[in-house]
């Protein structure tokens, strides 16, 4: 039944063509399906970090001096601050590990094969600016773990030649990790980088409804028709089931394993042992430390960094390495798929020893 | 002279034109947003110490100063001379601490060694720590960057 309210604002913003869209899409099912669900989770990881890190920004003071103090009050007076700053940190793990999930099961599945290479393409910027959130975020506690892991995270760069001095300079405001460098992630993490991702990820999902649900190899090899299932209301009625049960068990991880908060950054005092990133950046924590120190007069960390940059630029345009036809099989993609994963478990699990 | 043929059309040359004047436009915006991004460095030429903070040191110890934003470390001989270093780490920026007992500067990020004069000796750190140079005047230590001497 059409009302008139309903029909006056369809005349002005559209909105039957959209429904109308939603109503028609079809969701495939198979045995794979569930991989079509991570995409949402990853949405759904993002909003909650959205809404808690308005919050947070609430109380939060970016400064030298204030910073450290603003999240200890955070924690100890702010009613029920301790919960959310646990469940924006644990929401920024799940969602992270979602997005790693959400890639190697595309990347395995071959999804990004012709025509959807800048769905991948966008999906590898939302990695890095997924990863550079985790990372800019780790640093505004302002304790000494999260200044030691950003003076080692933004030297990084300095050994690329060229240009690295000048990115390094520009991730630090200057030669050093100082107070200039907490604004500067402060204005990263909470602008900068929430519109880069809000942008992407609408360029994104645009490209997958005009491009519609890629099938596996595997179910599109079989002749027989795939079951299919609507978008609307039914996929997503499972999709909020989903989301229902991620959040159960992100809230009681967060309630139960709350983020600790170590005593305020000296900018002079040495390094405090047992200093670990966040595990996303295990692996390559692990990788940089058994690089030698020279190798042929050529710094290690200079070849470790500029290795790891090129894995970065093949895994942009892994479409176009990997530019077979959608319905051939990729043994070899596949396998640097699980070298990957092995790399990563392995070198995460040394780290830990 | 006069070329028979033409490398671009008059339409490709004025394109040529707009778009590099656009560029040219353009840069003329990036470079002061560019220039505001990278705030003045701070590495001191010269740090001054009261040399009564570090007269009563024990020889083989050492003694934190600021140098700039960065801690830098003063260390008695055995002959009673000084020795300053950057206490940071050559390999990715962090700061190091000295180790008396096993008279050695070590980095806790990536499990770096360096000897007693700083020399690397373990681990990932690729060269040695920077040294500065000491000079007493009277009452104060002087402390300059090596290249200044």
């Amino acid at each position: 039944m059409k009302t008139g309210i309903r029909s006056w604002l369809d005349e002005r913003l559209g909105i039957s063509s959209i429904a109308g869209f939603l109503r028609k899409k079809m969701v495939p099912q198979h045995r794979h399906s569930l991989w079509y669900y991570t995409g949402s989770a990853i949405l759904l990881f993002f909003a909650i970090q959205v809404v808690t890190g308005f919050m947070l920004a609430f109380y939060y003071k970016p400064t030298l001096e204030g910073a450290n103090q603003s999240v200890a009050r955070i924690m100890t007076e702010v009613p029920l601050g301790w919960i959310i700053r646990s469940i924006h940190s644990w929401s920024a793990s799940f969602m992270i590990a979602f997005v790693f999930i959400h890639l190697l099961s595309i990347w395995i599945a071959k999804s990004y094969r012709r025509p959807r290479e800048f769905t991948w393409m966008s999906g590898v910027f939302l990695l890095v600016f997924t990863l550079a959130s985790g990372f800019t975020g780790y640093l505004l506690p302002w304790d000494d773990l999260s200044l030691s892991a950003t003076k080692v995270g933004t030297d990084i760069p300095r050994s690329v030649p060229f240009v690295g001095v000048w990115v390094t300079k520009f991730l630090r405001g200057g030669e050093d990790v100082t107070g200039d460098t907490l604004t500067r992630f402060f204005s990263f993490h909470v602008s900068i980088l929430p519109l880069l991702i809000f942008a992407f990820i609408a360029v994104h999902v645009y490209l997958i409804q005009k491009l519609g649900m890629s099938l596996p190899l595997s179910v599109e090899s079989k002749k027989e028709k795939v079951k299919e299932l609507p978008f609307w209301p039914n996929f997503i009625y499972r999709e909020m089931v989903v989301w229902l049960l991620l959040f159960g068990i992100l809230m009681t991880l967060a309630i139960f394993f709350p983020p600790s908060l170590e005593k305020t950054a000296d900018l002079m005092a040495p390094a405090p042992e047992g200093l670990r990133p966040e595990w996303y950046f295990l692996f390559l924590f692990q990788t940089l430390k058994i690089f030698p120190p020279k190798i042929l007069f050529i710094n290690g960390d200079t070849i470790a960094v500029l290795l790891m940059f090129a894995a970065a630029i093949l895994l942009f345009f892994l479409p176009i390495i990997d530019n077979k036809p959608a319905e051939k099989k990729g043994k070899v993609i596949t396998f640097f798929a699980y070298v990957f994963i092995v790399f990563a478990v392995t070198m995460t699990v040394w780290s830990l020893l | 002279m006069k070329l028979k043929h033409s490398f671009f059309t008059r339409r490709q040359f004025l394109n040529g034109l707009l778009g590099g004047w656009a560029g040219a436009f353009l840069a003329s915006f990036l470079y002061p947003a560019l220039k505001f991004c990278f705030p003045p460095t701070r590495e001191p030429d010269q740090v001054v110490l009261p040399f009564s903070d570090f007269e009563d040191m024990e020889p083989g110890s050492v003694r934190n100063f600021s140098w700039g934003t960065k801690p830098g470390m003063l260390k008695k001989r055995a002959d009673g001379s000084y020795q300053a270093f950057v206490a940071v780490c050559t390999h990715l920026d962090c700061n190091v601490v000295y180790l008396p007992d096993k008279k050695k500067f070590f980095c806790a990020c990536h499990d770096g060694w360096y000897d007693e004069n700083g020399v690397n000796i373990g681990g990932p750190p690729p060269n040695p720590l920077r040294q500065l140079s000491v000079k007493r005047e009277g009452e104060e230590l002087i402390i300059t960057k090596k290249s200044v001497e």
